[in-house]
């Protein structure tokens, strides 16, 4: 009945970070023996004396005695059996810290102890906060009243309760002698002291995140178990062993580099916003700012790694590439890192325009990687995953780091951002300016608006991206929902293609990856019939283009046909044998019109065939041009330019369109 | 006029219940705060066997309480369909009852773990025992927990459980009831505004509890804070 707030609860079920409250109670325990404890005296107050107040320093002395440890560690001890809520201050009951000196302390009874295994009610604090109410006549501290308001919110059903208890409770106390209530209260103050701290403290219970199981718990052993063991037993001896001088040397190291970086060994500038509540660091260090900071630009020259790990080390060597005109590998490695971690969703149609725009031949932004990873690379694309662009990944990586590091290490770009990058002064805050900054926490923004940002970036930048492809063509257009970094500005031509039905997309953003075999009947079709003829096939998704000549720049259908292209030719292309060929090597094959012509196979295999939309005016296929027009009319796709390459993984769609 | 006058009985009857609920939930919290206050005692030096002999007393008073006002509540919240206003006050009295027991319950589950942790069954238990200073001053709270009246007291004679079979009776009552008896608590608004309490008429102003509280931090202040700033960044934790 009562609505759980089980975000608080303090509640010792399965809270292994909390194993130390069992062992604080042993020690708390120890130190209550009459002759080997804690030596206590009386409290004097104006009218009356307490008995068993200890003193800090004898505290510390009896911890460091105990466990054989120094004064600091023994303070550290202290202060935890303080701020964990067994041993309370006196004076100043708020700082919730051991002090080496005369100030008091008390021993917290058992019923306020924080080990039980029941959780901190709210109740339990509206009934105390409405006790305070009455004794202080209405004068809360200013938390204390945000609490009490949002309590009598959120517990209105039960507020009559808590109120008659509170008043119950009070009434019971004053039946207590002056001391003992004076004790009860310092108790009771005490305990919500570290269950429901003050805003800007630091509380000793904040344990992370619950746990399902115990894991201090024994474990039994079942047959699972043993089998868990051994699975880690063999995994642990397949793996591969360094030498631990080589290990150890690389942890020194690591060690001596990232020593002055480190927030916890060295000071962070300007402050640290966990200690002091200021978040000019984070505000300096923002992804996307101008202006780096010095230490930040110090940790691009550790390693590449790190340079690319960074968004603005990434963005600084970005514009350097752009300089040099090599801006594709980056734009490639980023847009395999994108298939690696994106949604599976989309994957398909990514891997395709990454084909499309990096690797195919005359690829806008072609990137130069070896034979044989390409061909690996070309393969794997048959049945695309996540991490079908490994090896090609990898390949361009070790390019980067290899030659374009060390350059852009020595280059004007990043010699500039080093003389520009700022070192921020250290902040020294007083106590006063702590707390107000305190009070001043905000949230950060939500992570769903920072998503939603990030994704406006990019397709910003994929919209926006310097044209520094190798082949300038603007209809080579990326998908856009898919914001690829093929940095080619979107210009969507208007194509109709009335002649070609089967060109169609039907797709708004279309994939104008074909179902070969569509093609190939299509095509058949086309063949058979006259060229020209309209054959519906809305079934067909997708450009039938073939290789024709011996040159490496690729033809369509149409050109082919054109050109007079024999049916002998485009049969030939469509030969199972012809495939298998094309199959094995890593360029696109030009058709073969020697080998003889058979009947079209069921299947087109592995056959990469690429057709180009190019404007007569473009003069990049210098050898098709005059076929340009037509391709325009080809294709129909609303907005999308076209490179259209029918994939091999295409053609196991389902071959049901082949009989008709 | 006969269906007029009973209607009008049983009003009045529904009435008289109603009260007497009311009058039964003020003894259950004094009893239910003099065991609060019993139990913070539990594990300290001030716990003795005249200390547990009280609460085991104050703890069978307030189940003979809270079955007695389970019962009537149970029985006048699924009779009052007629009313609107005897509706609400009757939930009203219901979402009460449960709150002190689930309250109530918690006390009683930590009174059982300390019990359990702090026998006092030898003589060298008692050198375990905290010395949180309280010395012992029950006897103010158990007079109080005597003078406690309900009013059907006389009426009903059963059997007082032990601890353990307390709590366990008290969480099967507790689920019964939320099962039997639909009652949707979140339409049960307070009577009083918030901060009312904190303006009604006290018995005594007790300036001197807090002053002699505050005089503690008066000395801390002259007292020398030898912590470094770095400590202080971090605020209650050292």
């Amino acid at each position: 009945m009562t609505i759980r707030n089980t975000l608080r609860d303090h509640g010792q079920r399965y809270r292994p970070r909390m194993a130390c409250l069992k062992k604080a109670e042993k020690v708390l325990l120890e130190m209550q023996d009459p002759k080997t404890g804690v030596k206590s005296q009386p409290q004097r107050l104006v009218i009356t004396t307490i008995p068993h107040a200890i003193t800090g320093e004898d505290i510390l002395s009896w911890l460091a005695d105990r466990f054989q440890v120094d004064t600091q560690e023994a303070r550290n001890v202290g202060s935890m059996l303080v701020a964990l809520g067994y041993i309370y201050p006196l004076q100043d009951h708020k700082r919730l810290v051991i002090k080496p000196d005369a100030s008091l302390y008390r021993f917290q009874t058992p019923y306020f102890w924080p080990t039980q295994q029941w959780p901190v009610e709210d109740t339990d604090y509206a009934i105390y906060l409405a006790k305070r109410n009455i004794r202080k006549k209405g004068i809360l501290e200013l938390h204390e009243q945000e609490q009490y308001n949002r309590l009598h919110k959120w517990m209105n059903h039960k507020w009559d309760f808590i109120v008659m208890q509170a008043k119950e409770q009070y009434r019971a106390a004053k039946e207590r002698k002056k001391p003992d209530r004076v004790v009860f209260d310092c108790q009771e103050r005490a305990y919500w002291v570290v269950h429901r701290p003050p805003p800007g403290t630091v509380s000793a219970m904040d344990y992370g995140l619950e746990r399902r199981i115990e894991p201090n718990a024994d474990e039994t052993k079942t047959p699972d178990f043993y089998e868990r063991i051994m699975i880690f037993t063999q995994q642990s001896i397949m793996r591969p062993r360094v030498k631990s001088s080589v290990s150890i040397g690389a942890l020194v190291k690591y060690c001596a580099t990232y020593n002055n970086h480190d927030p916890f060994l060295s000071k962070c500038l300007p402050s640290n916003p966990w200690l002091t509540d200021d978040i000019t660091y984070w505000n300096l260090n923002m992804t996307n700012v101008a202006i780096p900071t010095k230490m930040r630009v110090e940790r691009w020259t550790f390693s590449f790694g790190e340079l690319l790990s960074d968004p603005r080390g990434r963005d600084d060597f970005r514009l350097f590439l752009k300089k040099e005109f090599s801006g594709e590998n980056l734009a490639f490695w980023e847009v395999c890192e994108d298939l690696r971690w994106g949604a599976a969703v989309t994957m398909r149609e990514k891997a395709e325009q990454i084909y499309k725009t990096f690797l195919a031949r005359g690829a806008p932004r072609w990137i130069n990687i070896d034979g044989k990873t390409m061909e690996i690379t070309v393969n794997g694309l048959k049945h695309p995953h996540r991490y079908v662009l490994d090896a090609a990944q990898t390949h361009i990586y070790m390019l980067m780091k290899k030659d374009s590091y060390g350059r852009y290490l020595k280059s004007p770009v990043f010699k500039d951002t080093v003389k520009k990058a700022i070192c921020p002064e250290e902040q020294k805050f007083t106590d006063a300016q702590l707390e107000q900054n305190a009070k001043n926490r905000r949230p950060s923004l939500s992570p769903i608006v920072l998503r939603q940002q990030e994704q406006e970036q990019r397709a910003k930048m994929a919209a926006n991206a310097p044209v520094d492809i190798t082949q300038l063509c603007r209809f080579t257009t990326p998908v856009p929902h898919l914001a690829v970094y093929s940095g080619i500005t979107d210009s969507p031509p208007a194509h109709t293609s009335p002649s070609l039905p089967f060109l169609a997309n039907t797709t708004a953003c279309p994939s104008p990856i074909s179902v070969a075999l569509d093609s190939t009947s299509a095509s058949e079709r086309r063949v058979e019939a006259s060229e020209g003829e309209e054959v519906e096939n809305p079934e067909a998704r997708a450009p039938i283009s073939r290789n024709v000549s011996k040159s490496r720049v690729p033809l369509s259908l149409r050109r082919l046909l054109k050109r007079g292209c024999t049916p002998a030719t485009m049969f030939a292309s469509l030969s199972p044998k012809y495939h298998s060929a094309a199959g094995t090597s890593t360029r696109i094959k030009p058709i073969c019109p020697d080998q003889p012509s058979q009947a079209p196979p069921r299947r087109i295999g592995n056959f990469f065939q690429i057709k180009v939309d190019i404007p007569p005016e473009c003069r990049i296929y210098p050898i098709e041009s005059e076929d340009e027009d037509e391709e325009n009319r080809a294709a129909s796709r609303g907005g999308v330019g076209a490179k259209e390459i029918i994939c091999p993984w295409e053609s196991l769609t389902p071959q049901n369109e082949i009989g008709q | 006029m006969r269906r007029w006058r009973h209607s009008v009985d049983e009003l009045a009857a529904r009435r008289r219940q109603q009260s007497e609920c009311e009058r039964a939930h003020q003894a259950l919290s004094r009893v239910t705060s003099c065991f609060q206050q019993l139990a913070a005692s539990l594990g300290s030096t001030a716990d003795s066997s005249f200390l547990r002999d009280e609460l085991e007393e104050t703890r069978t008073l307030a189940h003979r309480i809270c079955c007695g006002l389970s019962r009537r509540l149970v029985r006048l919240v699924s009779l009052s369909d007629s009313c609107v206003e005897d509706r609400q006050v009757s939930e009203r009295l219901w979402v009460l009852l449960l709150s002190a027991l689930e309250h109530f319950l918690s006390d009683l589950r930590k009174a059982s773990d300390l019990i359990g942790q702090f026998p006092l069954t030898q003589r060298c238990d008692r050198n375990s025992l905290i010395n949180t200073g309280c010395m012992d001053g029950v006897v103010g709270v158990a007079a109080q927990v005597a003078l406690v009246q309900v009013p059907w007291l006389t009426l009903e004679e059963e059997p007082s459980p032990d601890l353990t079979c307390h709590i366990s009776g008290l969480e099967d009552m507790l689920t019964e009831m939320q099962r039997r008896v639909p009652v949707a608590f979140w339409a049960v608004e307070a009577t009083q505004a918030a901060w009312t309490e904190a303006h009604g008429a006290v018995d005594e102003p007790d300036h001197s509890l807090e002053e002699l509280m505050d005089v503690e931090v008066v000395h801390g202040n002259k007292m020398a804070t030898c912590c470094q700033p770095m400590c202080c960044g971090l605020g209650c934790v050292g």
